[in-house]
């Protein structure tokens, strides 16, 4: 099984520069009204960080062996079996088989601009910004409470949205279907089965009052590759300690029949020193299936009544 | 000349048997999906009813007498082929249960019991009823998919086209298969579960629930839908429901978020909060 594991992660291919694809490959992907055809089931999972680790300073590439032993971690606790009959056996294996990391692509960071890999500096705004948001919701996330009511969770536990835009691979549900049509691109995220729809037809961006989960993006084709630009952000979700004002430009370009190199550029002068870029290689997978979230949610459910039954014990405030 | 005759009598054939489909069917050529020989679909769509209420003709009801007349249920012609829905009698019990039982209850010890609308709580809302919520919907067609994107609770659909794959495993919003009858959209969806509804009026089904829906280009801002309801655990014989859709003509119309998800926290971990001052 880890061999197996381990030939499909060599199998996966380094991102290549957008400048790499040939014109006559370009020409056979394209919709039969002539767009660029990006169009089916993606996966953008990788294990490779979104930050250059401290390690790999001043280097882009790991080397060969390097990243086999990254992805011999991966494909570990993926099949994290032992000794049959020994408590390791049972021990995570039951759990670690439906993560859905993704291999290393080669490189020590997604983030490529600045070409240290890492997130430019904070300016102060953002700085102290960003302290108020890890006291008020990472804490809470991390199980030290308290939850006196649903607001008091995650976006993600509370089933509303899985991460802001940009997004950066977890640990499972990658997946994203690409439908187009003439003049407009869809998106289908299936964390948390919403559909980003990208209007091509030049039409301007929602009157600035109005602020979406997802934001509002606008979007044409430079040459083979799609360009979308999205605004309006609520004040709920955030990216890295971005404002609602972030400025995100995403690019696809189709590189093979099952890749597409997708690359974003964020920008928001109230939380970063500068605009950062990173690339992100979305490889081709199967079917995507309905991620129901809210319906039951259980977990958030259990965690208010468990919080509301301790209060009623001895001693609790 | 002989020839030229032949051209104008076949012409008379052709109008006649035009003349003579026009009565039978819509004549309504739709514009082409570009580089395809497929009508084009894409678009802004929301039906025209009162369905989301009750799928039944409806007289007006009140609302919540503390709004007024602001969410009070309008009157509706229906949408049921026939008026009737053709339910076994235990399920017309239900039906009425359901409907009684919509919204938190607190029973005669003092316990809260769950609401039991699922529109209420957010719920991804099933097909056919996100096609009849008061609420947009994005048709995307590809040439290989067609995605459907609902407002309500960001809902989705994805419709195969080229390949009829049988559902993998129940789901709220089912597994469509597609395939065209000329102009006609025919979407196959099973794998449908039971935890949605028809409408606020507690109009249900199960998880036997087989839909066959059609949609078919009525006029360039126009589709007809049709649904027929298979469903032998909850009714007695398939029945159909038909309404037209309309294209969203207003001005900077676009697909827009309606995630209902903290709109429904109240109703659904409301009891659940911490209750201060006491």
């Amino acid at each position: 099984m880890l061999m197996r594991i381990l030939v499909c992660a060599v199998a996966f291919l380094v991102v290549m520069p957008v400048g790499a694809q040939t014109h006559s490959q370009a020409q056979s992907w394209r919709t039969p009204w002539g767009d660029p055809d990006l169009q089916g089931s993606w996966s953008n999972a990788t294990t490779t960080p979104l930050e250059r680790p401290a390690k790999y300073a001043g280097r882009e590439f790991l080397t060969k062996q390097e990243q086999a032993a990254q992805n011999t971690v991966t494909a570990v606790a993926t099949d994290k079996r032992d000794e049959r009959g020994t408590p390791d056996d049972v021990n995570g294996a039951y759990n670690g088989f439906w993560w859905e990391r993704g291999w290393s692509d080669g490189r020590t960071s997604l983030i490529y601009d600045p070409p240290d890999g890492r997130i430019p500096a904070m300016t102060s705004e953002g700085k102290k910004r960003q302290g108020q948001a890890r006291r008020s919701q990472n804490e809470a996330y991390r199980g030290a409470g308290p939850y006196n009511g649903p607001e008091d969770l995650e976006l993600y536990t509370r089933c509303v949205v899985r991460a802001a835009l940009p997004r950066v691979p977890t640990g499972y549900d990658n997946n994203y279907e690409i439908v187009q049509t003439p003049g407009s691109v869809a998106i289908l995220q299936e964390q948390i089965h919403e559909t980003r729809i990208i209007a091509l037809d030049g039409r301007p961006h929602l009157d600035s009052g109005v602020r979406q989960w997802l934001g509002d993006s606008r979007g044409h084709w430079e040459g083979n590759t799609l360009v979308v630009e999205t605004t309006n952000f609520g004040d709920q979700v955030t990216f890295e300690g971005s404002t609602p004002n972030m400025r995100l430009v995403e690019r696809w370009t189709r590189m093979a029949d099952d890749r597409i190199d997708y690359r974003f550029t964020v920008e928001d002068p109230a939380t970063w020193t500068r605009p950062w870029s990173a690339a992100i290689a979305w490889t081709k997978t199967g079917n995507l299936y309905e991620y129901a979230c809210h319906e039951d949610n259980y977990g958030l459910y259990g965690i208010l009544a468990g919080s509301r039954a301790q209060e009623k014990e001895p001693g609790s405030k | 000349m002989r020839r030229c005759l032949d051209v104008a009598s076949s012409a008379a054939v052709v109008s006649i048997l035009a003349v003579t489909a026009a009565a039978q069917a819509p004549t309504y050529k739709a514009a082409r999906l570009a580089g395809t020989d497929r009508p084009n679909l894409h678009g802004l769509w929301q039906a025209l009813t009162e369905a989301n209420w009750d799928i039944q003709a409806h007289a007006a009801q009140p609302g919540p007498p503390q709004f007024g007349a602001l969410y009070a249920e309008p009157a509706g012609p229906g949408i049921v082929e026939g008026n009737e829905i053709p339910y076994q009698p235990w399920a017309m019990a239900k039906k009425k249960e359901n409907f009684e039982k919509r919204l938190t209850r607190v029973n005669t010890d003092g316990v809260r019991l769950e609401p039991l609308d699922p529109e209420a709580k957010c719920y991804l809302p099933g097909v056919p009823r996100a096609n009849y919520m008061p609420f947009p919907f994005e048709i995307i067609q590809g040439d290989k998919k067609i995605l459907v994107a609902y407002e309500f609770a960001s809902a989705s659909r994805l419709i195969t086209l080229d390949k009829a794959e049988p559902a993998p495993v129940e789901s709220y919003m089912g597994w469509s298969n597609g395939q065209w009858d000329g102009d006609t959209l025919v979407v196959d969806v099973t794998g449908l579960n039971d935890k949605t509804w028809f409408d606020r009026a507690g109009n249900f089904h199960s998880d036997a629930l087989h839909v066959v829906e059609r949609w078919t280009p009525a006029g360039p801002d126009v589709l007809q839908y049709e649904a027929t309801i298979e469903d032998p655990k909850v009714f007695t014989r398939p029945w159909k429901m038909s309404f037209p859709l309309y294209r969203r003509l207003d001005r900077n119309a676009q697909f827009l978020e309606f995630k209902c998800v903290p709109f429904s926290e109240e109703l659904v971990y409301g009891h659940l909060r911490k209750q201060t001052g006491k």
